[in-house]
């Protein structure tokens, strides 16, 4: 993750908690570019489409949010976890829902993180700092490496 | 037309009293007709009695006359002994007739006249008899029957004796008339009464059926109802479920919702905050070191930046509590119940000792009231709901009273109602149901809470198929009723909601 090219692609409606993730995540000291998207459609549409993004470019990280206007977050997921290419990119699911159920939808569709957004600020605060630093020290496979 | 009850008991009584009547004056004229009928019948026997004697009479009369003839023609001894013995006969035979006339007036005034002209054919014969038996020829000439009186009297003898036939015969007829008319009269009044009978009767049984027929048909209402009022409940319990199951996704997503926005005022707020201090030194550097540029407006900030991030934080923590509270409440209301036998003694006990530390210090004390019924039902949910019930009583006491709480509980039908009972503060009526409502709080805001104890206890009671409700008035106490089915039946579909 050190290395600069993985992209952080991050799925989230609520433009506040992009921002505040930004901030901590940087806190965390993660200089890796970000990328926000605010709906389902153009997070796809960069995901699979854009010669920058992750399917034609690089490898990248995906923070992804259920909740999203028009589709949901899992949807989002299985079609990256159905993609030849874009399968073995790491997806972190950072969302509001502590439903148990849904959690274990996420990972049995693949996902390889689950973090609920905690209540307030401060715990807040520090739980995106520790994914920052845990991000800091994974290790992202190449997209399409031995595919 | 519909009877009721009363009016056909008393129809009913009624015409049972008239029927027993009616059957009475039946009993009675057909008792006295009979008797009537009987002194009747036994007066035309009288009279043909009468007639048979006087048939009698008129038989020995011409007897006499045959036998007096046969022995003065042949002299015939038997003729002569004939002839004695209808002279004696014929007295005789008038006496009874006498005897039986005696209630007729006219007969007995014929009698003497028909005694006398018997006499005098009996006389005549005895005469000629005698006559013939002399040895006097003269006298044996004279025997000639065809010259004496005889011939006179026994005509005379025979009118009598007719005229008192008629009589007889007039009698009769009119006693087998008066016989026919009480038979007849027998007849019309037992017949009347028959028809009465029947009438009053048929009245009665109608009144009986269409009684019955109103019982039937308010049974099967009753059953009608019933089935529909089942009905009616079961439909009402789904949509009262479903509008729970709404509530509570409601409450979900609404407490969801509400999070996202509050943790970014919450975020951006600490973002604020950490500016504060670079801002504060900034602002002290330029008094000092340049007071020309400062301003009044300026060094306010200082002061006015920090308080107004306060009354951020101090709001959006207690929105926080409040959103969590929903949630909290929701995420209970979604909660799988898991009927279980329980014992609310030692339930009940459990709560108290987990308040002792509370009640020590304020010298309140729990009374645990058993015996208690037993109860199936969820015991987390319980819990939470005496425990709630229990703290609001040993919270809210009364200023210089020490604190009584009581717990009991006994069965009702097929449910269960516990009572907590306190001698605190009591309760205004007015807020009575207020104090369920979610962060509403009645009385004196003394004590710490968010309004949400009494809401989470009521959700949990519907939610267990129960009510409660509060009965108290300020100053004098309070008591929390709970009534619960004594069997909690959990619903196939119970925590579908997500």
């Amino acid at each position: 993750m050190s290395e600069h090219s993985v992209n952080i692609i991050m799925v989230e409606d609520d433009e506040g908690h992009a921002r505040l993730i930004e901030k901590n995540i940087r806190r965390a000291g993660i200089a890796n570019a970000i990328r926000h998207f605010v709906d389902g459609t153009s997070a796809l549409d960069h995901l699979f489409h854009d010669p920058a993004g992750p399917a034609q470019n690089g490898p990248a990280l995906i923070l992804l949010d259920l909740n999203l206007p028009d589709m949901s977050g899992i949807d989002i997921l299985a079609k990256i976890k159905a993609d030849a290419k874009l399968k073995r990119t790491p997806v972190v699911v950072l969302t509001t829902t502590d439903d148990k159920v849904e959690i274990q939808r996420c990972y049995d569709l693949g996902a390889n993180v689950y973090i609920t957004k905690p209540v307030n600020y401060e715990s807040f605060a520090k739980a995106i700092q520790q994914l920052g630093l845990f991000l800091s020290v994974i290790q992202v496979p190449e997209v399409g490496d031995g595919a | 037309m519909t009877i009721t009850n009363r009016a056909f008991t008393r129809i009913v009584l009624a015409a049972m009293a008239l029927g027993v009547l009616l059957l009475v004056v039946a009993g009675i004229a057909a008792v006295f007709a009979a008797q009537n009928n009987r002194l009747r019948a036994a007066w035309v026997v009288h009279t043909f009695e009468v007639e048979r004697q006087l048939d009698h009479l008129t038989i020995a009369a011409e007897q006499l006359e045959t036998a007096r003839r046969g022995f003065l023609l042949w002299h015939r001894p038997n003729a002569l002994t004939n002839a004695h013995a209808r002279m004696r006969d014929i007295p005789h035979t008038i006496d009874v007739i006498q005897y039986l006339t005696q209630d007729n007036a006219l007969q007995q005034v014929r009698m003497p006249a028909l005694r006398a002209d018997a006499q005098a054919l009996i006389n005549s014969a005895q005469t000629t008899i005698d006559r013939e038996q002399s040895a006097n020829p003269a006298l044996r000439a004279m025997a000639d029957f065809s010259t004496d009186a005889s011939y006179f009297s026994m005509q005379s003898v025979r009118a009598r004796i007719k005229a008192m036939y008629a009589e007889e015969e007039r009698l009769f007829r009119r006693r087998t008339g008066a016989q026919d008319n009480a038979s007849f009269q027998l007849y019309a009044v037992l017949g009347v009464v028959g028809l009465l009978i029947i009438i009053i009767m048929g009245a009665a049984f109608w009144v009986i059926l269409r009684y019955t027929a109103d019982l039937n048909r308010a049974q099967d209402a009753l059953k009608d109802l019933n089935t529909g009022l089942e009905g009616a409940v079961a439909v009402r319990t789904a949509e009262l479920s479903r509008a729970n199951e709404e509530i509570q996704r409601f409450a979900y997503i609404v407490s969801h919702d509400l999070r996202s926005p509050l943790v970014n005022v919450m975020g951006f707020t600490a973002e604020l905050e950490t500016t504060i201090e670079p801002l504060a030194t900034l602002i002290d550097r330029v008094d000092a070191e340049a007071p020309a540029l400062m301003t009044s407006e300026a060094r306010d900030a200082k002061t006015d930046l920090p308080e107004a991030i306060g009354f951020i934080r101090t709001s959006t923590a207690k929105m926080d509590r409040l959103i969590n509270s929903i949630l909290r409440l929701s995420r209970e209301g979604r909660r799988t119940l898991l009927p279980a036998k329980i014992d609310l003694g030692e339930m009940t006990g459990a709560i108290r000792d987990s308040f002792a530390h509370r009640i020590a210090e304020t010298g309140t004390a729990i009374d645990v009231g058993g015996p208690f019924p037993p109860l199936v039902s969820d015991r987390l949910a319980l819990e939470q709901i005496l425990s709630n019930l229990v703290e609001n009583a040993v919270k809210y006491l009364k200023p210089g009273v020490p604190g009584r709480v009581a717990v009991t509980a006994r069965r009702d039908g097929g449910r269960v109602v516990i009572d907590v009972v306190d001698n605190g503060r009591g309760i205004a009526p007015g807020d009575h149901e207020r104090i369920f409502e979610l962060f509403r709080r009645s009385g004196v805001q003394d004590q710490p809470g968010e309004g949400l104890g009494l809401a989470h206890v009521r959700a949990l009671a519907y939610r267990l198929g129960g009510v409660i409700t509060c009965i108290s008035s300020l100053g004098e106490g309070a008591t929390f009723r709970l009534s619960l089915p004594q069997t909690l039946e959990v619903e196939a579909r119970e925590g579908a909601v997500r």
